[in-house]
């Protein structure tokens, strides 16, 4: 009797999950692209960019993303209504290499990988936080790599890189990033 | 964390959802979520879209459920053990203030024996009776990733010991436990908690070190006196790894621990540590090779009561003490083979010295003993169509005691749809004796024991075929159904000496089969409120074989409830307040004392963690179990000195920076 009851209790959760399960999709574990567009979002907190990356006090923080307009669309997400300091925070697509325009941070899709000794080249001592989520990335002169381990974001930081782009990074991100140096 | 604001939309969300998603809606507020959490939380995000092993859980082809760091901080446990009850598929007693019972499908006897568990790869499981000192496992909760539970024979992976289940406790990397954490709390039966990490790294190596305090009072007899058997505890710690070196990966991890248990008979002292390193090479996604080393030495100091029958002193008490050191290697290497066959091989060495000195009621000869065990295994996963694998393999065993023992296992996963899987196995499990079945004496002449290993003990063995479906619909709803028909042979049994009676002393005298389901479901309800159901339904059939004795009738290994259940909800709430209950209800569990039958009433209970996070850094938790009784037994038979667990409630205050 005991069992009979078990075996039916069984029977109704699990017929009665499958219903449920037709119904609620709400609520979702974080994809790999939003969770890194939130990511660049905070980057513009815990880097310092020297007064004169911006014209006036009123210019837009210009997040660039490189190759990837759906990635732009989930970083507009993060950054929507947000300010850093007196700079309304805005995202700008670049198709190709040759339309980046001057910006704070710039993001390079992992698409771009042919591109990037161009970037690099163009970008140099302006003032401008280069992200990607490419291989390599960090020891290739990008400044930040986020690197995707066990299903978990890192972050890479080219001290160097960073310097001779005339950045500081707060020691609170540092602490949580690994290191890595141009070439090795 | 995040608002509530989702809260007005939620019926409307549900008549929605029934034919069409809302991704757009979703997306934004997960997008939002993400931005509440600072740097360090956001690096322990767990993503789901990933390339290598999407979704590894859902189409796992077996009884696997995985305890999360999340999920172990917001149930309040205290200790690893009281983490287990998180698992759907275990059955978990407490026996005493630092007592526990734990199995999977059955057999959670006072030495029960069949489950295989690992901390970091380390095995953890006591030769001298195959058992777990649970009181001796611990960790800092804060500082594990993930504890994988299998229900159902893990042999062929794992060897000797896994024969209904195995638990893979996971450490975090300590690029995951940097920066500063501090705990410190108290309570009436935990009455002191405290516990302090530090992580930190220079350019090639990340570390940590940990150390953890506990004190817990007595739990009590069924009049509500104190049984006696308050204990505390300290370990210590660290972990070194380096995840880029030019060789590959390494880890170097080490503990220290130290229990002090009273009990009416004495003061028991338990204490060990262990070195652990590891070695891990990857080369391209699929092919790697892992080689880890360790030595952990444990030691016992036990006191035995002396032996009485009708007055009279057959043995004076004592005291059991124990070293075992272990020295194991183990290596591990994964290839893929003709595009469709993913081969994973290994090769084991472990060599145990046991030191014992024994008490006049409780021996085990000889008191020094040098035991080697070598094994060997193969597995090849072969996808068979784009849907299709079937995985075959064995382990090779050699131990002192029984020679070779052989684990083969098949196993068939049918992907019906993405994230939908159809599983079933078949497979060989023994449990090797350990030196209680073959060892256990008396002290020297003239003392008695009643009890007495055999010789010619041999493995118990297991043949498991099982059943299971598991799905993962949206991203919101899980759920994992798993079912098994097990025949067991050669199962302990007590037998008794022709005409003196005592002592008694083991055989192999107990057969039968036992069958059962494991349910477990996870429904994401809102963003911010999630429940998790399990129900766990576990019939015995064992009886003593033709031509042979058991004092207790087959019904010492049986004493498990035949149904469990429970319930979890989670739910945050604004201003970083958490809210968590856990309701579990385990069935009457029919134990017996030689020829006398006994029951554990069957309960239902509560535990309860509010808590809120008052700053980025600052976390302060009230925490209850066992909320709805004064005092109840989870074990034993009925007996003036049984002991019963007492509802407790402490409060922690937590530090993160």
């Amino acid at each position: 009797m005991r069992l009979a009851r078990g075996a039916l209790l069984l029977g109704a959760l699990w017929l009665g999950m499958a219903v449920a399960q037709e119904r609620a999709a709400a609520a979702a574990a974080p994809t790999e692209q939003q969770l890194k567009a939130v990511f660049v979002f905070n980057f513009s907190h815990f880097v310092a960019w020297p007064p004169s990356a911006f014209a006036s006090p009123t210019d837009p923080f210009v997040i660039g993303v490189l190759g990837n307009d759906a990635f732009a669309a989930q970083v507009e997400e993060a950054v929507h209504d947000e300010r850093l300091d007196t700079h309304p925070l805005e995202v700008r697509r670049f198709a190709r290499v040759d339309d980046i325009q001057d910006c704070r941070i710039l993001y390079i899709d992992r698409s771009q990988q042919a591109a990037l000794g161009r970037v690099l080249t163009l970008l140099d001592h302006r003032d401008t936080l280069t992200v990607s989520d490419l291989d390599d990335a960090a020891k290739r002169g990008i400044i930040i790599q986020l690197a995707t381990e066990d299903n978990r974001i890192r972050l890479l930081i080219n001290t160097e890189s960073a310097h001779s782009a005339g950045l500081t990074i707060s020691s609170n991100l540092l602490r949580l990033a690994r290191v890595a140096h141009t070439g090795d | 964390m995040a608002t509530g604001c989702k809260w007005k939309y939620f019926p409307l969300l549900l008549g929605l959802l029934g034919a069409a998603r809302a991704p757009a809606a979703e997306d934004s507020s997960a997008i939002n979520n993400l931005k509440q959490l600072d740097v360090q939380d956001l690096l322990n995000v767990e993503v789901t879209s990933v390339s290598r092993h999407a979704a590894p859980l859902a189409e796992a082809p077996s009884a696997i459920q995985v305890i999360t760091a999340a999920q172990i901080r917001r149930s309040g446990a205290t200790t690893l053990a009281a983490a287990l009850q998180l698992a759907d598929n275990l059955q978990v007693a407490q026996r005493g203030a630092s007592g526990w019972s734990i199995t999977a499908r059955g057999f959670n006897t006072d030495l029960a024996n069949k489950l295989l568990v690992m901390i970091d790869g380390r095995t953890v499981y006591t030769p001298l009776y195959s058992g777990v000192f649970w009181d001796a496992q611990d960790y800092l909760l804060e500082d594990i990733d993930r504890i994988e539970v299998i229900s159902g024979p893990g042999g062929t992976l794992w060897g000797a010991n896994a024969v209904n289940g195995v638990i893979n406790i996971i450490t975090k990397k300590a690029a995951d436990t940097q920066g500063l954490y501090a705990e410190g709390g108290g309570g009436n039966e935990t009455r002191g908690i405290a516990g302090l990490r530090f992580g930190g790294s220079t350019p090639q190596v990340n570390y940590r070190v940990y150390g953890k305090y506990l004190d817990f009072d007595d739990s009590a007899l069924p009049d509500g006196s104190p049984a006696g058997d308050a204990w505390h505890r300290g370990q210590a710690g660290f972990r070194m790894d380096a995840p880029d070196s030019t060789l590959g990966a390494w880890t170097l991890q080490g503990d220290y621990y130290s229990n002090h248990e009273h009990s009416p008979t004495g003061t028991s002292v338990l204490g060990g540590e262990n070195l652990l390193g590891r070695w891990s090479r990857e080369h391209g996604e699929d092919s790697g090779f892992s080689l880890q080393v360790y030595y952990d030495r444990t030691t016992l100091s036990l006191p035995v009561a002396p032996l009485t029958i009708a007055g009279l002193v057959l043995s004076p008490p004592g005291t059991l003490h124990d070293e075992l050191q272990t020295f194991d290697v183990d290596f591990q290497h994964r290839l893929q083979l003709g595009g469709i066959n993913a081969l994973t091989w290994g090769l084991g060495f472990r060599d145990t010295h046991d030191a014992l000195d024994n008490a006049p009621a409780v021996a085990f000869v000889p008191d020094r003993l040098d035991q080697q065990l070598y094994s060997a295994f193969l597995q090849d996963e072969i996808q068979l169509a784009a849907q299709l694998a079937l995985t075959v393999g064995s382990k090779v065993e050699h131990n002192d005691y029984t020679g070779y023992e052989f684990e083969p296992s098949v196993r068939l996963q049918w992907q019906v749809a993405p994230a939908h899987t159809l599983w079933s196995a078949v497979s060989r499990a023994v449990r090797a004796p350990s030196r209680i079945d073959r060892d256990l004496q008396e002290g020297p002449a003239p003392y008695l024991s009643i009890l007495h290993g055999s010789s010619d003990f041999r493995s118990e063995n297991l043949l498991a075929y099982e059943l299971g479906y598991r799905a993962s619909v949206g991203e919101s709803f899980t759920s994992a159904l798993s079912t098994f028909y097990n025949v067991y042979k050669d199962v302990r049994s007590t037998a008794i000496t022709p005409a003196t009676v005592i002592p008694f002393y083991f055989q192999n005298g107990v057969q039968g089969h036992t069958w059962g389901a494991e349910w477990t479901g996870t429904l994401q309800l809102t963003d911010d409120w999630s429940l998790r159901a399990g129900y766990v339904l576990l019939q015995e059939k064992l009886h003593v074989k033709p031509g042979y004795f058991d004092l207790s009738n087959a019904r010492n290994e049986t004493a498990d409830p035949q149904q469990q259940a429970s319930l979890h909800s989670s739910l945050d709430l604004p201003g970083g307040v958490a809210v968590d209950l856990g309701l579990r209800w385990v069935d009457t569990l029919r134990n017996s004392d030689a020829q006398q039958v006994g029951t554990v009433p069957a309960y239902m209970d509560l535990d309860a963690r509010l808590a809120w996070r008052a700053s980025r850094n600052l976390e302060l938790s009230l925490d209850g179990a066992n909320l709805l009784h004064d005092q109840h037994p989870e074990y034993g038979f009925p007996s003036p000195q049984r002991t019963e667990i007492e509802r407790s409630v402490y409060a922690k205050l937590v530090w993160r920076q």
